[in-house]
């Protein structure tokens, strides 16, 4: 490999989180791979994105344009495509948020590059890279390898590389003008929008029983609702609980729902995936009851129960309110 | 409006013992339940809901062996009009892009105005196909889509970021859609409704008749290989607590109790 490219990702002027790990990324990669590493930076102002990047980035390449506003699949792709072409072989390195989901995919078919989404680690065998991602219901880790692709775009597990900063690259920006300047595009940004709020909220709740699809289809929530009362604490509830119209949007723990930090989260038929995990911050007491030994929710709880959760869960509410006598 | 819904069959994973097979490169797939991948679920009510308020039709196609076929059924019995499976030997081990490849092969033989497909898949956990269909068809896409509507030859949406924000966005047609699980509530499909569709013929299409190389798909086509699957460990970090149901969540209760989880 020639170059690794990290894709800055931002949103209104700033740059995310995700950015930094893509960083962290392709700092290992490009030294793992013998490669040069540059960060690419579109946006339709890049002067004060671009000097965080130089702290610690050897090379920033910085493209202003007012249609790369927010991060736009079509005008980032037609944007690349010129301006990596001759640059193979490379890696390119990027995070994995909604916003690259909608980008990589064809990003990396304009770019007749191979292709690996939401990685958690990568390693070099033979001078060529290969990456570890999640298959099947994220419970079981796959190794994949890239044939002798000449073009790679890898997009990362959110969390999986902890950026910690160095400040000290001392980089150059390199500006580039926009290859796109002025072009129609077909898809286009009209304006942000909120989900709405409830008269719940459980971002500031202590005490949290979540609920998810191993509830069942028809669930006793009276039963939830009753437990959660015994523990003082409140409902909360994974993606499909909410696509189902069981409980609202705003309960939704997760990266697309609500961020909570309790000090207990009590986790029943949750699976455990990293959308929901993600969503649960300031390290509470994780306790889980899932009928699966494998689900990937007990690598992350403390305590773990086996068992059907609507065996567990009226047992458990009578011995609470035993205690609490 | 002539919409195209991408399915994909998918085995039940979520809640199921999985075995890694002798070669390491799969898991043992005989003893799972297959289904519809959640997310499509919620595609190809969107496409007959968009045909109902708009005319057009429907019509659902699967990259996949015969037994998919029970999937594109149900599809049928959802609303859609015609049914397609495409599949050939030669297709087995292909990965998100000889598949895209497939499907554009069958996409482009006619007329259409767009494409819903699920975001993510439960079995590769890919989320790769909508933007990948998208850029091989010359056309825009979004993932993550919800609120559609269409008008004028353009489709609004919002497209899902983090933490309850969303984008809206304008798109010119032909496009490329990718649902979010949520955006509709999929229909209940009666007996009926099954039966009627139970005679309906559900062609396959395979190399020829899809006119692809054999090159193109398959582990050749392909451009991302499984190496080795692992198991990551069972329960790591997690003290599993054991015994009868009631034993058990005395435990717990006991254990929540003394870490303050009864407020
Ligand atoms: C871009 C994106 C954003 C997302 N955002 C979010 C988000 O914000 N929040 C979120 O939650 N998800 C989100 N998801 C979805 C996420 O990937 C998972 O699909 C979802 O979290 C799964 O929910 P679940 O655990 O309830 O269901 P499943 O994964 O189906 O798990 C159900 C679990 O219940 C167990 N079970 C079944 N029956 C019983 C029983 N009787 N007793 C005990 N256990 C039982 C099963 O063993 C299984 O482990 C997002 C996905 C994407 C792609
Ligand atoms: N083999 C397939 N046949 C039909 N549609 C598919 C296939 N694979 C993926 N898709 C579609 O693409 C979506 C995303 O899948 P993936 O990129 O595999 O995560 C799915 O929800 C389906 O709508």
């Amino acid at each position: 490999m020639k170059n690794v490219f990290v894709l800055a990702e931002h949103r209104k002027q700033h740059l995310r989180d995700s950015t930094w790990e893509a960083v962290t990324a392709g700092r290992t990669l490009a030294k793992d791979l013998g490669a040069e590493l540059t960060c690419i930076l579109l946006a339709a102002d890049t002067a004060s994105m671009a000097e965080q990047l130089a702290k610690e980035c050897h090379r920033v390449l910085a493209v202003e344009d007012p249609l790369f506003e927010t991060v736009s699949s079509e005008a980032f792709t037609k944007a690349l495509v010129p301006l990596l072409a001759d640059k193979e072989p490379y890696m390119m390195v990027m995070g994995n948020s909604n916003a690259i989901m909608d980008l990589a995919p064809g990003l990396s078919v304009a770019l007749d590059a191979a292709l690996a989404t939401d990685c958690f680690a990568f390693e070099v065998r033979d001078g060529k890279p290969l990456a570890t991602r999640q298959v099947y219901s994220y419970k079981v880790n796959a190794l994949v390898s890239f044939k002798d692709a000449q073009r790679i775009v890898v997009t990362l597990r959110g969390g999986a590389f902890p950026f910690v900063p160095s400040g000290s690259a001392a980089g150059t920006v390199e500006k580039v003008a926009s290859p796109i300047s002025g072009e129609k595009l077909r898809k286009r940004f009209l304006s942000y929008r909120e989900a709405e709020k409830g008269d719940v909220d459980i971002s500031t709740a202590d005490i949290i029983v979540s609920l998810g699809r191993g509830i069942g289809d028809e669930p006793d929530m009276e039963m939830f609702e009753s437990l959660a009362k015994a523990m003082g604490g409140v409902l909360a509830c994974s993606r499909p609980i909410v696509d189902k119209n069981l409980l609202p949007k705003y309960h939704q723990v997760g990266t697309s729902g609500v961020e909570v930090k309790p000090k207990v989260y009590l986790a029943l038929g949750i699976s455990g995936a990293f959308q929901h995990v993600g969503g649960i911050k300031g390290s509470p007491l994780i306790m889980a009851v899932n009928k699966d030994a494998r689900a990937p929710i007990f690598r992350v709880a403390q305590y773990g129960i086996v068992a059907d959760l609507n065996e567990i869960v009226p047992a458990l509410e009578a011995k609470i309110r035993e205690l609490k006598k | 409006m002539d919409i195209i819904v991408c399915m994909k069959w998918v085995p039940d994973t979520s809640e199921a013992d999985l075995v890694i097979d002798k070669e390491g490169k799969d898991i043992k797939k005989d003893d799972l339940d297959h289904d519809m991948n959640d997310w499509d679920r919620f595609a190809i009510e969107e496409a007959v809901q968009l045909k109902e308020k708009l005319g057009g039709k429907v019509t659902v196609v699967g990259v996949a062996p015969e037994d998919a076929e029970e999937m594109l059924r149900e599809c049928l019995a959802r609303g859609a009009d015609e049914a397609f499976l495409l599949w050939d030997d030669a297709f087995e081990g292909s990965d998100g892009f000889a598949v895209a490849r497939i499907l554009v092969s069958f996409i482009k033989a006619r007329p259409w105005d767009l494409v819903l497909t699920g975001t993510l898949a439960d079995d590769d956990c890919g989320g790769q196909m909508g933007g990948m269909l998208g850029a091989m068809l010359g056309v825009p896409s979004a993932t993550l889509v919800s609120a559609i509507s269409v008008e004028d030859g353009k489709i609004t949406f919002n497209r899902e970021l983090e933490g309850g924000l969303y984008e809206h966005m304008e798109m010119d047609l032909p496009a490329v859609l990718s649902v979010a699980t949520g955006l509709n509530e999929p229909r209940f499909v009666s007996i009926r409704a099954v039966r009627k569709v139970a005679s309906v013929e559900i062609p396959t299409l395979g190399l020829g008749e899809l006119g692809l190389d054999e090159s193109l798909v398959g582990v050749q086509g392909s451009r991302v290989q499984i190496e080795q699957l692992t198991m990551p460990p069972e329960g790591e970090g997690a003290e599993m607590i054991g015994g009868k149901p009631e034993e058990a969540a005395a435990k717990l209760a006991e254990i929540l109790k003394e870490k303050g989880g009864i407020g």
